[in-house]
């Protein structure tokens, strides 16, 4: 949970509206995955979302950078509403940056290009801007000397570290986490818990579907409990895992703990 | 481990001291077998097997010793050697031949770079006997069938530069992947024009020379368009996917000899009136068409073993469809589709032999127009297995290289 | 699906979906405008040549003699003449498909065989035929094997049952005879029967446990009413031994040449390439199968039977439905020495009638509905033997 202090270092326009969400819906074929969600980022929130699997997490965070097209609802994304206007998807886009459970950094390129390709590519960086960038993000997220390395001679915490970089490289207001640490070995999740948190301490707006309360009370302002489509239950993270109203989220976490 | 009074007393266990512990046991290294020994397990490890030894082992000796004596002794191969110029140019005028050996030495060169960076060497102590077996065979045959002093050193000049390649291409490994890859690029046009310019045109291109021309040409412009093909069957515009599943399977329904027929007699009416192309170009332009149906085939599976997160990675970071494709897809995709697409050009050198069947001179309409003539009657094989041999060669060394190429590229390389 | 309630519409210009829309319709207006430029100059080129593009002239008089035709005379059309070249392509190919499979069957497992000279040999025969044009070796076959060998009486016999000289191949065969047709009748009650008795004995087996030889049970009530059959219809089958004449074989079943060296030549490549799809495929059966089936203590004879080679039967059959219409194409290749298949026949069509564009239209179709045709019976095949489990 943020202390008064972080909050004070916080950028002067917070409170902001930077995810809009109304009444979302997302069918797969018959089966629907999304029942009409709406909830409300603002401006350096952390957002925690919890829930069992198949409940529509992913789906959902999918639908805020249209990697899935949200089929009924509106989504607005820092003003602008995401809809099938190519212009309107591309700069939404360019606003949010995504983190996998997979990582899936490219494995055919070192660790700088990875992260400078983006950059060099859909902005038009020259080579020496980009590089320097990348340097500076490698420093922050704690492994500089790993630059010229290529991604499968990395551990899987620090692949996962590079991809945060990678998708702070653009320069995002809004940060995605699909289960960024379930596909680590257990001694790797706190190096990028760590950097998570400090990324949340910055003052980033960020979204992280996770299974790791400690991270969410530490740092989340916010936690959705998802089930079946449906935000079933919304609290503060210590209100939430300690003492949920809702009879799935008491059973969710049952089975969690 | 040790009971304490909980377990009958014959079945206790007495505890082991660690230090007794035993030495952890690794399977034990088998002797070399003996001569003897190894003859007995791996020809006559049963009375089947024994007789099966026996039989093929007599089958052996029994056709080896006839195809020996027929290569060394009742052979005439003066056929050979009274048309290896043919064999190997065609008709090409002799005072332009300077023009194939420059672009022989040409592609000696980046050859042998590409065998460098590409194959380990090959460090056998069977593969350096066999190596200098051949070596041994190789000049002796040319001995027989080359009497000029001057061809022997053009030969011995493209010999070197080859070596000279390998050489290179193993001392400065992974520079020259660019380098040669712009090579190659360009390889097809310049030889091209190199062989064209003057009056020379591609009428006179025959022998074995028609069909390196031809494989390279076929290779060199189908691989984009295979890429092409390939991307476009993955669209997800229906129309185009659609219309690329429909030419690729068509393609492949139909054998290469038709589609040459084709090119020979349909396709000259498809094109504006007046506009006229060599028979070679059009041979070379539909063997095009047919190799990019494979090309894009493989392509295609190479692309499908790309995991989805990529392109999602590749999109969620802003980049456009065709930049997550060029830089993101492809080269994935094609590293893994090295083995099977050296496979298919190899393929696509093997099938230029079809040239023959529409009477175009390439090396076997050669050698099978040799055996026609009068001198030669009764000495059909004479011709005809010379060229054979050569096509062989060219191929089994192309996939002996393949085999090698993917041991390498499976050790990790990255 | 409802489509996304928004606010304001996007220009039509920047809407994803408008423009994946406009996209295609682009393609297919090009596609179309090419089609049809090249349609014209088609019309046109024939027109320049006094011709014209309909198929009647199918119709006409071929004039043409074909060595190996049945039914054929040169006062048949031309479609006919087709059609003959068609039934010949079928008539290599399906003999080649299937004496192509026994030879990569026993060079595949040749190749991993436990005897080091056996295997080495099946190595050397696949390395030399894999890397050698099919062509040139169906050439060779023909020019420097079958036409180099002497007239009739001094070319080659097998035990006296079968001949090949110049003049082609004679192989004993059977002739049918009065009583053919009720001994069919009396085969297909044999295979009724077969089938029964398989039935029977499955049930029984898997009632009781005991192990019994069922196919040996079906196969031996087919003989027998075959058998039966046989006698009761009149022996309507007698053999037809060939003879060395005087001009040439009587009797047998006899094929020309060009048939003999273009089989040989398909036969021997593709068999090449059958026997490294059965050793790859058998290779490709996990080791853990058949440790686990040597541990359920099955004999190897079982393990091999049935364990490991239904999983490598699986893995097979795409490669090998590739492989049988590779054959099927390089039938094509008997252009080169004149056996009248579809290529051939279609070659001499144009000779005379000068028809190439609609010609090599009816040529390619053919050999598409004949690879389709393969295919399809290959699919089914493979759903058959997958059907069963996953994989």
């Amino acid at each position: 949970m943020k202390t008064p202090d972080d909050e004070a270092v916080n950028t002067p326009a917070d409170g902001e509206a930077m995810i809009v969400a109304e009444d979302v819906a997302k069918w797969f074929g018959h089966f629907q995955a999304l029942k009409g969600i709406s909830t409300t980022v603002r401006r350096g929130e952390v957002v925690v979302i919890v829930g069992p699997s198949g409940s529509g997490k992913s789906t959902f965070i999918r639908t805020i950078n249209r990697l899935e097209r949200h089929d009924r609802g509106r989504i607005v994304v820092d003003g602008i509403e995401l809809t099938d206007d190519i212009r309107n998807i591309e700069r939404i886009r360019s606003e949010i940056g995504m983190v996998f459970q997979s990582f899936n950094l490219f494995p055919h390129l070192t660790v700088v290009d990875n992260i400078t390709l983006a950059p060099r590519n859909a902005r038009r960086w020259p080579k020496p801007k980009a590089e320097q960038k990348a340097a500076q993000l490698l420093e922050r997220v704690g492994i500089p000397e790993q630059a010229r390395k290529y991604p499968a001679q990395l551990s899987g915490g620090q692949q996962q570290r590079v991809a945060i970089a990678r998708a702070l490289a653009m320069e995002p207001k809004i940060m995605l986490f699909d289960e960024p640490t379930s596909a680590l070995d257990p001694e790797m999740i706190k190096e990028v818990l760590d950097v998570m948190k400090e990324l949340a301490g910055s003052g980033m707006t960020m979204v992280v579907i996770t299974h790791e309360i400690g991270f969410a009370k530490e740092a989340g302002d916010r936690v959705l409990f998802f089930d079946g489509g449906l935000i079933v239950e919304e609290a503060p993270p210590d209100v939430f895992f300690s003492d949920p109203k809702s009879e799935r989220g008491k059973l969710f976490l049952s089975q969690i703990l | 481990m040790s009971g304490s009074g909980s377990l009958p007393g014959d079945l206790e266990r007495t505890p082991i001291p660690a230090t007794e512990e035993p030495v952890v046991q690794v399977a034990p290294t088998r002797p070399p077998l003996t001569p003897g020994e190894w003859v007995r397990r791996n020809l006559f490890s049963s009375w089947f097997n024994g007789v099966l030894t026996i039989v093929s082992g007599t089958l052996v000796l029994f056709f080896g010793f006839r195809l020996l004596r027929f290569v060394f002794v009742s052979a005439d191969w003066s056929v050979l050697r009274a048309n290896l110029r043919v064999y190997m140019v065609g008709r090409f005028p002799q005072e332009e031949l300077w023009r194939v050996w420059a672009v022989a030495y040409f592609l000696a060169v980046l050859v042998g770079l590409s065998r460098g960076f590409l194959i380990p060497p090959h460090r056998t102590r069977r593969g350096s006997y066999l190596r200098v077996v051949l070596a041994v065979l190789a000049l002796g045959a040319l001995f027989y069938l080359v009497k000029s002093l001057l061809v022997w050193l053009l030969l011995a000049i493209a010999v070197a530069l080859y070596a000279g390649g390998v050489a290179a291409g193993r001392r400065l490994g992974r520079r020259l992947v660019r380098p040669v890859l712009v090579a190659w690029l360009f390889a097809f046009p310049v030889v091209v024009l190199v062989l064209s310019l003057g009056d020379v045109g591609a009428s006179r291109w025959g022998g074995m020379l028609l069909n390196v021309i031809v494989a390279v040409a076929v290779i060199a412009l189908s691989f984009p368009l295979g890429i092409l093909l390939a991307l476009g069957r993955r669209s997800s515009l229906p129309a185009v996917s659609w219309f690329c599943v429909g030419f690729i399977e068509l393609i492949r329904g139909v054998p290469l000899l038709t589609l040459l027929i084709f090119g020979r007699f349909v396709l000259i009416l498809l094109v504006p009136p007046g506009l006229t192309f060599a028979q070679v170009v059009r041979a070379i332009l539909m063997f095009t068409l047919f190799s990019s149906a494979y090309v894009a085939e493989i392509v295609r599976g190479g692309l499908q073993g790309v995991p989805e997160g990529q392109y999602e990675a590749a999109k969620a970071l802003g980049l456009s469809t065709t930049r997550t494709m060029a830089l993101v897809a492809l080269p994935q995709a094609l590293r893994s589709t090295i083995p099977p697409m050296i496979g298919h050009f190899i393929s696509v050198f093997k099938d230029t032999s079809l040239l023959a069947a529409l009477s175009f001179s390439d090396l076997l309409f050669t050698a099978r127009r040799a055996s026609q003539a009068f001198e030669f009657v009764g000495r059909q094989a004479e011709a005809l297995l010379p060229a054979a041999f050569l096509f062989w060669v060219i191929a089994f060394s192309m996939s002996r290289w393949s085999q090698r190429v993917e041991t390498r590229l499976g050790v990790g390389e990255r | 699906m409802a489509t996304a309630a928004s606010t304001a519409r996007p220009p039509l210009w920047r809407n994803v979906r408008f423009l994946r829309i406009l996209g295609q319709a682009v393609f297919v207006l090009l596609l179309v405008i090419v089609i049809r430029e090249a349609f014209l100059n088609l019309e046109f080129g024939v027109q320049e040549q006094n011709l014209d593009l309909s198929f009647d002239f199918l119709r006409q008089r071929a004039g043409f003699a074909i060595k190996e035709g049945i039914g054929y005379s040169p006062n048949e059309s031309f479609l006919s003449a087709f059609l003959v070249g068609v039934v010949n392509t079928i008539r290599v190919a399906l003999v080649g498909i299937v004496l192509a499979t026994f030879l990569g069957l026993i060079m595949g497992v040749a190749r991993l065989s436990s005897n080091w000279l056996v295997r080495r040999m099946a190595q050397v025969y696949v390395e030399i035929v894999r890397n050698t044009p099919v062509l040139v070796q169906i050439i060779f076959w023909y020019i420097a094997v079958i036409l180099a060998l002497p007239v009739i009486e001094g070319g080659l016999s097998l035990w006296d049952l079968a001949f090949v000289s110049n003049r082609g191949t004679a192989v004993a065969w059977f002739r049918l005879e009065d009583g053919a047709e009720a001994w069919g009748l009396f085969l297909a009650a044999g295979a009724v029967a077969g089938a029964i008795v398989l039935r029977r004995r499955t049930r029984l087996v898997e009632r009781t446990g005991r192990s019994a030889p069922r196919v040996l049970w079906a196969v031996g009530a087919f003989l027998v009413v075959a058998a039966l059959g046989f006698l009761l219809s009149g022996t309507p089958v007698a053999a037809d031994v060939p003879e060395v004449g005087r001009f040439g074989y009587e009797g047998g079943l006899q094929v020309s040449p060009e048939y003999t060296a273009l089989l040989l030549g398909l036969v021997i490549y593709t068999g090449a390439f059958i026997a490294e799809i059965v050793r790859g495929s058998i290779q490709a059966v996990p080791k853990g199968q058949k440790e686990a089936a040597e541990a359920l203590g099955l004999t190897p004879r079982q393990q091999l039977r049935l364990v490991v080679l239904p999983q490598a039967l699986r893995i097979a059959i795409p490669p090998l439905n590739s492989q049988y219409l590779n054959l099927t194409k390089n039938s094509s290749l008997a252009l080169a020495i004149g056996y009248p298949e579809i290529v051939s026949v279609s070659n001499t069509i144009i000779n005379q009638a000068a028809r190439a564009t609609q010609m090599l239209l009816l040529v390619m179709a053919t050999y598409l509905l004949i690879t389709l045709s393969i295919s399809a019976v290959m699919n089914a095949l493979n759903r058959a033997v997958t059907r069963k489990g996953r994989r």
